[in-house]
């Protein structure tokens, strides 16, 4: 899995690409965000081509750890692979799901200028 | 123009406790699923996609519409929260919503059109905002201004708010009563007030009196009465002297011999009195019932290899099993508790006894690393109550039964979670989002691998319980 990271609007982009399952989890969740720790990060899953219970769980972790920090994790631009995932498994109840990256960064940016 | 369909669980749950095993989007009005008709009317509104945003589940939808290849119109999927307003939910959407006009349906309502009108050329003349509303929903344009713009009066329009069963009743009988439908209805039409579905088994006896609107694959058998007013769904069978008068039947329903319906809903055993929203449960299978359409050489399969795995397990634990118990008993170090639980594998409820086994010395240790406080329930699994892995059986209460019938139906109760087999899973949050993963993607072999990772898994556990 690539994972590649960028900044829009002062938020902290992450983008992954390829698989996310119990191999590639890890990597995500060791995967340490240029930006400050409570600062909320956006994920784009749209390269996402395969996830998994494991990655799943990578992701609930992440987000566990941001809020307990007082950021939050959105996700962004989910294709129809990842989006079934989420549906399957009622996570989508747990994050704000934007389908598209400007719009999730203006929010996220929103939120944490509101703390 | 695109159209955005937004709907909440809040405004839908009502539903449920009529028809639980049919998603609110695909409750069929004279048997066409309600989402179904707001396709349509995006497509007469000239909309050249649609997108559905739910705060709830959204699988069957998608399921039965897929990408809208059968309508030519592409539909997507969206996820929101319930606490959402509608500018997030826009936000939420903004590419989908971004540089075209946005129709605007918001709320679990009806909306009456007709498929003569030429909705295309009036929305596109309308100004942006609401163009109708009602107490729990509305019809508004987003978007890109048209340069000639009319006022809003006389828009051939309506919206009904679909918030009690007898609304529901009262539309489609309304629908049903219409001449010359402004909907396109299922079924072929030759004369007015009639549509027949395929594959259609009228007996020669039986008495049709119109209006009547009857689905695919129906039998309606010797000296039956069917209408005036009735909707029957797909898969249904009308038996010998019976009567479905003012009534609406839904899919994969039987009515018995000798039974009439009048000014019901009949869905499975279930009879609703739309007037007071009263339901009745029938037991007897000869009165009314559902019929299984659902394949059961798959769940066979899976019965025999989870049956024989678990028989495999019960000889390796046997000797363990009659050693180390005895003794942790008598150490007090074996605790059992027995509870009502339910089960999607037999579906009923079962009493079980379920052990905790206090890790506190090495036999016990030994005892817990083997999983040894499962070796009962494995005999469950040869008389199929149970299964090998799935979910960890839910606690019922008699207060809880009915809800858990219809909410946990995709839980298959079993002796191993697969949450046991994954590290990451810290509360029963995660546990049902790992269950849910597996019971969606899970097959028979795949199980057999998966009962060994959590036999694995569960050496190092530090409790007993999931």
């Amino acid at each position: 899995m690539i994972i590649s990271e960028n900044t829009f609007n002062n938020i902290t982009v992450i983008a992954l690409q390829g698989t996310l399952d119990a191999r590639n989890a890890p990597q995500l969740k060791q995967f340490n965000s240029a930006g400050a720790a409570a600062n909320s990060i956006v994920i784009n899953l749209s390269e996402v081509d395969f996830l998994d219970s494991s990655g799943l769980g990578a992701i609930v972790s992440i987000t566990r750890l941001k809020r307990s920090q007082g950021g939050d994790v959105i996700l962004a631009c989910m294709n129809d692979k990842v989006r079934n995932v989420f549906e399957i498994t009622h996570v989508y109840k747990l994050f704000d799901i934007y389908d598209d990256v400007e719009a999730a960064t203006l929010n996220a940016e929103k939120k944490q200028t509101s703390l | 123009m695109k159209t955005l369909i937004i709907i909440r669980e809040q405004d839908y749950e009502w539903l449920h406790h009529f028809f639980p095993d049919i998603h609110p989007l695909l409750v069929p009005i004279c048997n066409k699923p309600f989402a179904e008709f707001l396709i349509d009317f995006s497509i007469l509104a000239g909309s050249e996609a649609l997108r559905f945003v739910m705060d709830g589940p959204l699988s069957d939808v998608e399921r039965y519409c897929d990408n809208g290849n059968r309508w030519g119109i592409p539909v997507s999927y969206a996820s929101i929260q319930s606490t959402d307003d509608l500018q997030t939910v826009i936000e939420k959407n903004q590419r989908f919503c971004s540089a075209e006009r946005v129709l605007i349906i918001n709320g679990f309502i009806f909306i009456h059109y007709d498929k003569q009108h030429n909705y295309k050329t009036l929305l596109a003349s309308l100004p942006d905002g609401e163009i109708l509303s009602c107490d729990s929903g509305s019809l508004s344009l987003r978007g890109s201004r048209s340069e000639t713009q009319k006022v809003l009066e006389n828009i051939p329009l309506s919206l009904i708010r679909l918030d009690v069963i007898d609304v529901y009743y009262r539309l489609c009988m309304e629908i049903l009563n219409a001449a010359s439908s402004p909907y396109v209805l299922p079924g072929y039409s030759n004369e007015a007030y009639c549509h027949i579905g395929r594959n259609v088994v009228i007996s020669k006896r039986a008495e049709i009196r119109k209006p009547v609107i009857i689905g695919n694959n129906v039998q309606i058998l010797a000296d039956s009465i069917i209408g005036p007013n009735a909707v029957i769904d797909s898969n249904v069978i009308i038996d010998r002297e019976s009567a479905v008068i003012d009534s609406i039947v839904l899919a994969n329903t039987y009515i018995g011999e000798h039974l009439e319906v009048q000014n019901k809903i009949a869905s499975g055993n279930i009879l609703i009195e739309p007037e007071s929203g009263i339901s009745i449960a029938m037991d007897d299978p000869h009165l009314l019932t559902g019929i299984n359409t659902s394949g059961s050489s798959k769940s066979l399969f899976q019965s025999i290899v989870h049956g024989l795995a678990a028989l495999l397990l019960i000889l390796l634990q046997l000797i363990p099993f009659l050693i180390l118990w005895p003794i942790l008993t008598l150490q007090g170090k074996w605790k059992k508790s027995t509870n009502s639980y339910y089960t999607a594998v037999s579906e009923k409820y079962l009493i079980l006894t379920t052990t905790a086994i206090e890790r506190t010395g090495p036999l016990s240790t030994l005892a817990a690393a083997l999983s040894l406080d499962r070796f009962t329930l494995l005999f469950r699994v040869l008389i199929g109550q149970l299964a090998i892995i799935g979910s960890w059986p839910h606690v019922v209460t008699p207060s809880k039964i009915t809800e858990h019938s219809s909410t946990e139906s995709c839980c298959r109760a079993a002796v191993f979670s697969y949450a046991e087999t994954e590290e990451w899973p810290v509360n029963i949050g995660d546990t049902a989002i790992v269950e849910r993963y597996y019971a969606a993607h899970g097959n028979p072999m795949k199980d057999i691998a998966l009962t060994l990772k959590a036999l694995f898994n569960r050496i190092h556990e530090t409790n007993t319980h999931p």
